[in-house]
C-alpha cells in the first residue's frame, strides 16, 4: 500500500514482461530445433542465392503463385459481375427476382466452398452431357468459387447501394434522370467508393479459397499454390518433409498481408472523409 | 433541363434491369447446356466401330494422384511432364495406339469412385490402382498389370513387429485405398486415421500421429530408403493393379488390354518393370 501508483504500474508491468518471456523460453527449449530445420527448413527447398541454387522456390512461383492468381483473379472477376445482378435482383420491385436472388445467396453462403468445388467439378460434365466450362475441371472448379464469392460480394454491394444517402437518388430523379440512370450514373459509384475495403477483404478470403481446388484434377502446369506444396512433400528434392508448406506460406502471407494493411487503410480513410 | 425527355412509366425501367439481369443468368445457363462436348460425352458406350473416341482428340488423357512415387511422380524432364512406373506403362499404351499422352493429376477418391471418369476427365485412371469387385461396380478395368502387395511400415526403434500388435494403435491410411480395406479387415483392435494421400500420411507417422501405415509396398519401402522407418510386414492380397475406364468402354478396355499383352510378349513390359522394381 507504501508503494506510489507510478511504481506499483512499474511492477506490474515488469511481471507481465517476465510471464511472457518465460513463456517463449519455456516453448523454446522444449520445441526440437534440430527436427524443426530438417523437416520445415530443409536446405534442398530453401536453397541457396548465392551459389544460384534457389530451391524449389522457382515452382512453387511461376506456376502455384501465378495459378493461385489467376485463378482468384477470374473468380472475383465474375463473382463481381454476378454479384451486381444478385445485388439489383434482391433490391428489385418485383417479388419474384427479390426471391431468386435471396434464395440464391442464402442457399451459397450455407455452404462448404469446397463442397460447391466438388460439386461443380465432378457435377457440371455429367450434368451438360461431359461439356466443361472452359478449363476443363479446373475452369469448374473456379466456377464453384464464382457461385459462392458472388453469393457474399451481393450482399456486400448491396448494403453498399443501401448506404447511399436517400437524397442522391432522390436529387437525380428531381433532376428528371430514369431510374435507371439514376442507378448506373449516381448510386453504383458511390456504392463500390462504399464496398471497396470489404470487397479487398473477399478477394483476400478467395485467394486462400483457391487452395480447396486441390480436390479436382489438375494437369501439373495447372496447380496452384497449396497443392504444388503438398506435392512437393511427398516429391521433389524435399520429399519426406513439409519445407514446401512454409515456402507456400510465406508467399501467400506476401500477398495477403499488403491487401489487408491496404483494406484497414482504406477504411481509415473513409472513416475520416465521413 | 431533361426538358425534352418524354415522361417514362417509372417501373419499365427498374424492370427492364431486372429483366436483363434475368436474360444474362439464362444466357449463362443455356451456355452451359450447349453440348461442346459433342459425342465424345455422355453415354456410357464412347467407343464405336470405327475406332476409339477419346476425351480429347488424338490424346490418350491419363488421370493419376501424383505423386505417388515409385509409379508416379513429377518429372520436367520427361515429355508428359511426369515418371514412374504407371507413367511408362501408359505412356506405352498410348504410343502403342498412336496417341500421344496427357496426364492430369488428381485426387485418388474421385479416380476410384469413378467420378473423374464419369465426368469425361480422362480415359483412363492409372493410379496404383487394384482391381476389387467393389471398383468394378463403378468402373472397368483393365488385366492387372502390377501385382501388389501391402507392408506395414513402423518407427525403427517401434515395439511393432506384426499386424497383432495393432491394438489400440493408431495406424495411418489412405482414403479410399485397398491398404484401409485392408487394416479394416485384419489389423483388429487398430484405431485407423484417414489421411488424403501418402505426403500427410508420412508426415504423419514423423510428427507421431500415428504409429504405423498400412499401404502399399513400394510407397513404404520408398519411405525406408528415406530413414528412420522400416517395413517390418508384407502380405500378399492376390490382387493387382489395373487401369480403369468409364463403365462400358468396352472398345478402349479391348485395346489397352491388347497393348499390355504386346508389351509382355515383346519385353517391353519387363523392361520398364525392372527399372522400378529390379531387386540386385
Amino acid at each position: 500500500m507504501a508503494l506510489k501508483r507510478s511504481t506499483r504500474r512499474t511492477l506490474s508491468r515488469a511481471v507481465l514482461y517476465a510471464v511472457l518471456l518465460g513463456v517463449l523460453l519455456l516453448v523454446g527449449l522444449s520445441a526440437d530445433w534440430a527436427t524443426i530445420r530438417a523437416n520445415f527448413f530443409a536446405p534442398a527447398g530453401i536453397g541457396n542465392p548465392f551459389t544460384g541454387d534457389w530451391g524449389t522456390w522457382p515452382d512453387l512461383l511461376t506456376v502455384g503463385v501465378k495459378n493461385s492468381l489467376i485463378y482468384t483473379a477470374v473468380a472475383f472477376g465474375a463473382g463481381l459481375v454476378l454479384g451486381v445482378v444478385l445485388a439489383l435482383m434482391r433490391l428489385s420491385p418485383v417479388a419474384a427476382y427479390r426471391w431468386i436472388a435471396t434464395a440464391y445467396i442464402e442457399f451459397f453462403r450455407g455452404l462448404p466452398v469446397l463442397l460447391v468445388v466438388l460439386v461443380m467439378a465432378f457435377g457440371i460434365p455429367i450434368a451438360f452431357n461431359g461439356w466443361t466450362p472452359p478449363g476443363g475441371t479446373v475452369g469448374a472448379g473456379v466456377v464453384g468459387l464464382i457461385l459462392v464469392a458472388a453469393a457474399y460480394m451481393a450482399e456486400t454491394i448491396r448494403a453498399g447501394i443501401q448506404a447511399v444517402p436517400k437524397g442522391q437518388t432522390e436529387a437525380a430523379r428531381s433532376l428528371g434522370m430514369s431510374a435507371g440512370r439514376t442507378t448506373i450514373t449516381v448510386v453504383l459509384p458511390q456504392a463500390f467508393r462504399i464496398v471497396i475495403p470489404p470487397l479487398t477483404n473477399e478477394f483476400v478470403l478467395l485467394i486462400k479459397d483457391t487452395a480447396l481446388l486441390f480436390v479436382i484434377g489438375f494437369a501439373a502446369d495447372q496447380r496452384e499454390l497449396t497443392t504444388i506444396a503438398r506435392d512437393f512433400m511427398a516429391s521433389s528434392e524435399t520429399a519426406g518433409t513439409a519445407t514446401s508448406l512454409i515456402q507456400a506460406s510465406i508467399l501467400y502471407l506476401l500477398i495477403t498481408l499488403p491487401l489487408t494493411r491496404l483494406v484497414s487503410w482504406l477504411e481509415r480513410k473513409q472513416q475520416k472523409a465521413r | 433541363m431533361a426538358s425534352s425527355t418524354l415522361p417514362r412509366p417509372r417501373g419499365i425501367i427498374r424492370s427492364s434491369i431486372a429483366l436483363a439481369s434475368t436474360l444474362a443468368l439464362a444466357a449463362v445457363l443455356t451456355a452451359c447446356g450447349s453440348d461442346d462436348g459433342g459425342d465424345s460425352a455422355g453415354d456410357s458406350g464412347s467407343g464405336d466401330d470405327s475406332g476409339l473416341t477419346t476425351v480429347s482428340s488424338g490424346t490418350l488423357t491419363v488421370c493419376s494422384d501424383v505423386p505417388y512415387p515409385p509409379f508416379e511422380d513429377f518429372d520436367d524432364t520427361s515429355e508428359s511432364g511426369f515418371k514412374g512406373f504407371d507413367i511408362d506403362i501408359v505412356q506405352a499404351i498410348a504410343d502403342g495406339l498412336e496417341l500421344e499422352l496427357a496426364v492430369k493429376d488428381s485426387s485418388f477418391d474421385a479416380l476410384q469412385s469413378g467420378q473423374a471418369l464419369n465426368a469425361n476427365q480422362c480415359d483412363i485412371a492409372a493410379s496404383a490402382m487394384t482391381i476389387t469387385e467393389e471398383r468394378q461396380a463403378a468402373l472397368d478395368f483393365s488385366d492387372g498389370y502390377y501385382d501388389s502387395q501391402q507392408s506395414l511400415l513402423v518407427a525403427e526403434d517401434s515395439d511393432i513387429a506384426s499386424i497383432d500388435d495393432l491394438d489400440g494403435v493408431k495406424v495411418g491410411v489412405q482414403q479410399g485405398t485397398t491398404g484401409k480395406v485392408y487394416a479394416e479387415e485384419n489389423a483388429t483392435g487398430a484405431e485407423l486415421v484417414s489421411f488424403p494421400s501418402d505426403a500427410e500420411m508420412f508426415q504423419a507417422i514423423k510428427a507421431g500421429q500415428v504409429e504405423a501405415l498400412l499401404q502399399d509396398l513400394p510407397v513404404n519401402i520408398n519411405h525406408q530408403d528415406q530413414g528412420g522407418f522400416s517395413v517390418v510386414e508384407t502380405y500378399s492380397t492376390d490382387e493387382s493393379y489395373g487401369l480403369a475406364m468409364k463403365k462400358g468402354n468396352t472398345a478402349l478396355v479391348d485395346a489397352v488390354n491388347e497393348q499390355l499383352s504386346e508389351m509382355r510378349d515383346d519385353g517391353t513390359y519387363d523392361e520398364i518393370y525392372n527399372s522400378y522394381f529390379a531387386t540386385e
